[in-house]
């Protein structure tokens, strides 16, 4: 089984990386996007699936990364990759700031200071309109990268899951998991849990943040209500739920299954696409709460790098 | 050291909102000996625990572990000076499996780590449940591991929460022995325990608090004839 995986992956990634020389280009736009919500499914999974922490406002980083980056395209000239990658760093200064104060609240209550978050970052980002171009939107210079974007979209997916591979194979990741399973325990037996949950957020929020510039370039344009959107948190926690939370490839099956789904349901039935969503968390949250990947590893005790 | 205590609690008072939960405690722990903390429901037993280990923190009062002062601490910086507990209520961590419970609190080699669990999930005979959801486990197998757990990171002080409570007759002689055993080590330990049998048998020296105050101290057999502890127990 590991060697089939260990096989597979290589092979997988060949193909990936060769897909964009015969790809139409609503393939590659097709692609770009499901490796974008891997990325932001798994980045969730890192603070939410592992120390339990649940963040309704991880779009916050999104938005941050695409505005950082965003602008100094526009504004300052850069290139788009260096330019991403500041959006990421913009995106974990952000999550220090907030983090130290807000992972000190329990439960629902960090929840929604993080939905908050989400609404005073939009309404920061539509206040500051000669940085932002406010409600306006900003318009990044015209260039056709989507293939580039492809590549840079695909690293940022393969490296969170990378991460979470490391994390949740170590003891580091099971430390993030006594945080969800039990905190004042963790804590008694020496787990210093304010530095490892600070750690998980951080890492959750820098590839939201590159892959939030990423689509700023790819989009070409952005405003408050297209990067902000809490139906972008709701997108990645329901993929993260479906596939697995606290697992490595949940995240990513949920991501994969469900931006699928939504692409054959949304081409057919555009009206009843949204309902449809809204059966599947249902469904998720009712009958599977472990998702797919945490069934399976219950049922046939999967090792954890599965 | 001073005066040779490993612990000692100086003049501890903690109070919640109006009441007083603890008031003014004192005592110290001598190294290498079982002590007893006794008393009825809601004396203040639980919360002495947690300001010890900085769970909770103290109002007044102070607490020195070796030669150093730990109120004030953080509980896992307590934790690493070397002060060991377990719970009331079981809390072992339910989604990780009973081996993964062991490895992650420790900050050793994982080699060494790794062979140390084994023993003492062996020394619990919960080793062939290595792998199995310390969640599916039996409510006495998750007080063992719990147990063992607590050892993993080599306290020298250990404090235990009603270790007898829910634990059948043969588990409880395997657990009194393995407490007897630790002492022999050389570890100090502070059991919380309701079941008076287990504290004659294991206790060399017993608290006893009543509305969070100390009210006698002395070896198991005077403790049981003091006036004062007969009249908390059973009223006038």
């Amino acid at each position: 089984m590991r060697w089939a995986i260990l096989a597979a992956l290589p092979i997988g990634l060949l193909l990936l990386a060769l897909y964009p020389m015969v790809a139409t280009g609503y393939g590659i736009q097709f692609m770009l996007q499901l490796f974008m919500w891997v990325a932001l499914a798994q980045s969730w999974n890192l603070i939410s699936g592992l120390t339990g922490y649940v963040s309704f406002g991880h779009v916050a980083f999104f938005g941050t990364g695409a505005y950082g980056a965003a602008i100094l395209v526009s504004k300052h000239a850069w290139h788009w990759v260096p330019a991403s990658l500041m959006g990421g760093v913009a995106a974990v200064v952000l999550a220090l700031i907030i983090g130290y104060p807000c992972l000190r609240l329990k439960g629902p209550y960090f929840a929604i200071a993080m939905l908050g978050l989400n609404e005073v970052m939009r309404v920061l980002v539509s206040y500051f309109e000669g940085l932002t171009g406010g409600g306006s939107g900003l318009s990044l210079p015209t260039l056709h990268a989507s293939r580039q974007v492809y590549y840079g979209m695909g690293l940022a997916a393969l490296a969170i899951t990378g991460v979470a591979h490391i994390l949740i194979t170590s003891r580091v990741g099971l430390r993030f998991m006594t945080i969800r399973e039990d905190e004042i325990a963790a804590e008694a037996m020496g787990i210093n849990t304010a530095r490892y949950k600070l750690f998980a957020f951080l890492l959750s929020a820098f590839v939201p943040g590159v892959v939030g510039g990423l689509y700023a370039r790819d989009q070409g344009y952005i405003e408050p209500i297209s990067v902000f959107p809490l139906l972008t948190t709701v997108t990645m926690i329901v993929m993260a739920l479906f596939g697995g939370k606290g697992t490595i490839w949940g995240p990513v099956l949920g991501a994969v299954t469900l931006f699928i789904f939504q692409e054959l349901v949304w081409a057919r039935f555009l009206y009843l696409h949204q309902v449809l969503f809204g059966a599947i968390i249902v469904v998720v949250v009712l009958l599977m709460p472990k998702g797919i990947l945490g069934i399976l590893q219950e049922r046939y005790r999967l090792p954890r790098w599965v | 050291m001073r005066d040779g205590h490993i612990l000692e609690v100086r003049d501890v008072t903690k109070r919640f909102g109006g009441v007083r939960a603890v008031h003014r405690c004192s005592f110290a722990l001598a190294p290498g000996k079982i002590y007893g903390l006794i008393g009825p429901n809601g004396s203040g037993k639980t919360t002495l625990f947690n300001c010890i280990t900085g769970l909770t923190q103290r109002d007044e009062g102070e607490i020195h572990f070796k030669e150093e002062r730990i109120d004030g601490l953080r509980p896992y910086q307590v934790a690493h000076r070397g002060i060991g507990r377990t719970f009331q209520i079981i809390r072992v961590f339910p989604e990780l499996t009973a081996l993964e419970n062991l490895l992650v609190v420790t900050r050793e080699a994982f080699d060494s780590a790794r062979r140390k669990a084994m023993d003492l999930l062996r020394f619990v005979t919960l080793d062939r449940l290595q792998n199995e959801y310390a969640g599916n486990l039996s409510y006495g197998q998750q007080k063992l591991l719990e147990f063992v757990r607590v050892l993993m990171t080599d306290p020298e002080l250990i404090l235990l929460d009603e270790p007898a409570a829910g634990v059948n007759r043969t588990l409880l002689n395997e657990l009194l022995a393995a407490i007897t055993r630790l002492r022999d080590q050389g570890k100090t330990i502070l059991i919380v325990e309701h079941d008076m049998k287990v504290v004659m048998a294991l206790c060399e020296q017993v608290f006893v608090l009543d509305h969070g105050e100390k009210i006698a101290e002395g070896p198991p057999a005077a403790i049981q004839a003091d006036e004062r502890v007969i009249e908390a127990y059973f009223g006038r």
